[in-house]
């Protein structure tokens, strides 16, 4: 479980974050939502401790991440796999060595236990013969599922997952959600996510916070959504012309 | 107070990088292929450079000093020492600079604002010892290498452009290389070419590993620290020379 308290973040006197406070449960997919500029990424790299924080706490399983020193948060980070905007993947190495990195940074294990790691996090994210490959010969979606493969690689508890389907078409895009909740499922994992896509928030939203310039503007879940009492979040949910006409009907 | 913000960061960077690596055999591993892709590449333009660049000197040499006052093997004396002593550590070094560095900066650069180096802090590895150590060291070892290959193959463009032009025969050209030689010039020299490979490595990866927004930063970042290195190689060569030399 993740906890954030009274979390406060600027740039050049603009508030970016104000007073955030949410937890962040285990096994679940934990949705950020909110449109461009609400502050989503800058929260969730206040959370895994890329950006310092102005104000406020953040808390992985009761233990204050952002007190921690460098090796106490080393620990945690092992623990954090992400799934970045545009995959991050290293240019310099093959799909295989980028699964590989954390594995040869951080194990003893020998090259053919590693090997067999780094297929069976291929396999679970449905890629095959692809570890000779170069990111730059990979689709988006192949791109995002290698980053996945190495996110999980370490067998994480925590992952993060900033705008996983941007720029992926509708089909690649549902294939990756699916993919996200079948892994926080299968490996227990504290998941938080990252979007404005209307359709992973009603498909994954096992719990939903929706942040509007900087501040909580409301929390549910993804059967809430459709039903919420606030012109805010109803703004942003039927802000289409597939939503508004849904609801017509 | 700007250059004491930059110089307090690049002193934090410097810091962070020299931190023990998470494991030795990836680190050595890395250093090797710096050095194949910092030094072992750039040894096409070095000989290039350096065997014309030789050859003008020992011209320039021959042509301003004729004089019945100075002996003949001058000529190859001032042309070796032009060499070892500035020629091939210095210039070659702001070349490089040029090429290394530009090289450098543009690669962190797009590491950063593709978040490639995010990606590894999230992991909890420590990206500056990753990505910038093996490069100061690879180019510490390599770059002496590199400017002795300069030395010896200016020299002899020297000799080729004393042959070809007919201004002094051969023998008095070697004669002049062999006169009054001090192995000291040579330990002067790769010193500082040592001292000029940490500077190109170490301002590039600063102003690669701080770049922010896209793809054009990163190419700003790549021409201030071409830049940046490049001036700090003749400032710092002005204070080696006065404490090496005089």
């Amino acid at each position: 479980m993740i906890e954030a308290k009274n979390i406060s973040k600027s740039f050049n006197n603009v508030q970016v974050l104000k007073d955030i406070s949410a937890t962040f449960e285990k096994g679940k997919n934990n949705l950020i939502i909110g449109q461009s500029g609400s502050g989503k990424t800058v929260l969730m790299k206040s959370l895994v401790g890329l950006l310092d924080v102005d104000q406020g706490e953040v808390y992985y399983n009761q233990e204050n991440f952002l007190k921690m020193d460098f090796k106490q948060q080393k620990k945690i980070r092992k623990e954090i796999g992400m799934l970045f905007q545009g995959g991050a993947l290293f240019d310099s190495m093959n799909v295989e060595d980028n699964v590989m990195f954390p594995l040869t940074i951080f194990t003893d294990w020998s090259y053919n236990k590693r090997l067999d790691r780094v297929n069976f996090c291929l396999e679970r994210v449905n890629l095959k013969d692809v570890n000779r490959l170069f990111p730059a010969e990979l689709s988006g979606g192949m791109k995002k599922r290698v980053a996945i493969a190495r996110a999980i690689s370490m067998n994480p508890q925590y992952l993060f997952c900033d705008e996983p389907n941007s720029g992926l078409d509708p089909r690649t895009s549902v294939m990756i959600d699916e993919l996200i909740d079948e892994l926080t499922k299968d490996l227990n994992m504290t998941t938080i996510i990252n979007t404005h896509d209307m359709n992973s928030v009603l498909s994954m939203g096992d719990q939903i916070i929706f942040i509007d310039k900087g501040s909580i503007a409301w929390k549910g879940d993804k059967n809430e959504i459709l039903h919420a009492n606030n012109k805010t979040i109803n703004d942003f949910v039927y802000v289409t012309e597939m939503a508004k006409r849904l609801k017509e009907h | 107070m700007r250059f004491l913000y930059h110089l307090g960061r690049y002193a934090m960077l410097m810091s962070q990088s020299i931190k023990k690596p998470e494991r030795q055999k990836v680190f050595w591993n890395r250093v090797l292929i710096e050095i194949d892709k910092l030094g072992v590449n750039s040894i096409g333009i070095v000989l290039i450079i350096s065997v014309f660049v030789g050859a003008v000197l020992a011209l320039q040499a021959a042509f301003n000093m004729d004089s019945p006052w100075i002996p003949d093997y001058a000529v190859g004396l001032t042309t070796r020492q032009a060499i070892i002593l500035e020629f091939s550590p210095t210039i070659i070094s702001v070349i490089l600079a040029g090429k290394v560095g530009s090289s450098i900066a543009s690669e962190i650069g797009s590491m950063r604002i593709s978040e490639q180096i995010d990606a590894m802090e999230i992991m909890g590895v420590n990206p500056a010892s990753f990505l910038i150590a093996p490069k100061m060291i690879a180019a510490v070892i390599i770059n002496p290498f590199l400017i002795t290959l300069s030395m010896a193959v200016s020299i002899f463009g020297g000799w080729l452009g004393a042959l070809v032009s007919d201004a002094l025969t051969g023998d008095i050209y070697v004669f002049g290389i062999k006169s009054y030689f001090e192995l000291y010039d040579v330990f002067y020299a790769l010193f500082k070419t040592a001292i000029f490979a940490f500077i190109i490595t170490s301002v590039s990866s600063y102003y690669g590993y701080y770049v922010k927004g896209g793809s054009i930063e990163v190419g700003h970042s790549s021409t201030r620290a071409v830049v940046s290195s490049s001036i700090l190689i003749i400032f710092a060569n002005l204070i080696l020379t006065q404490l090496m030399l005089t």
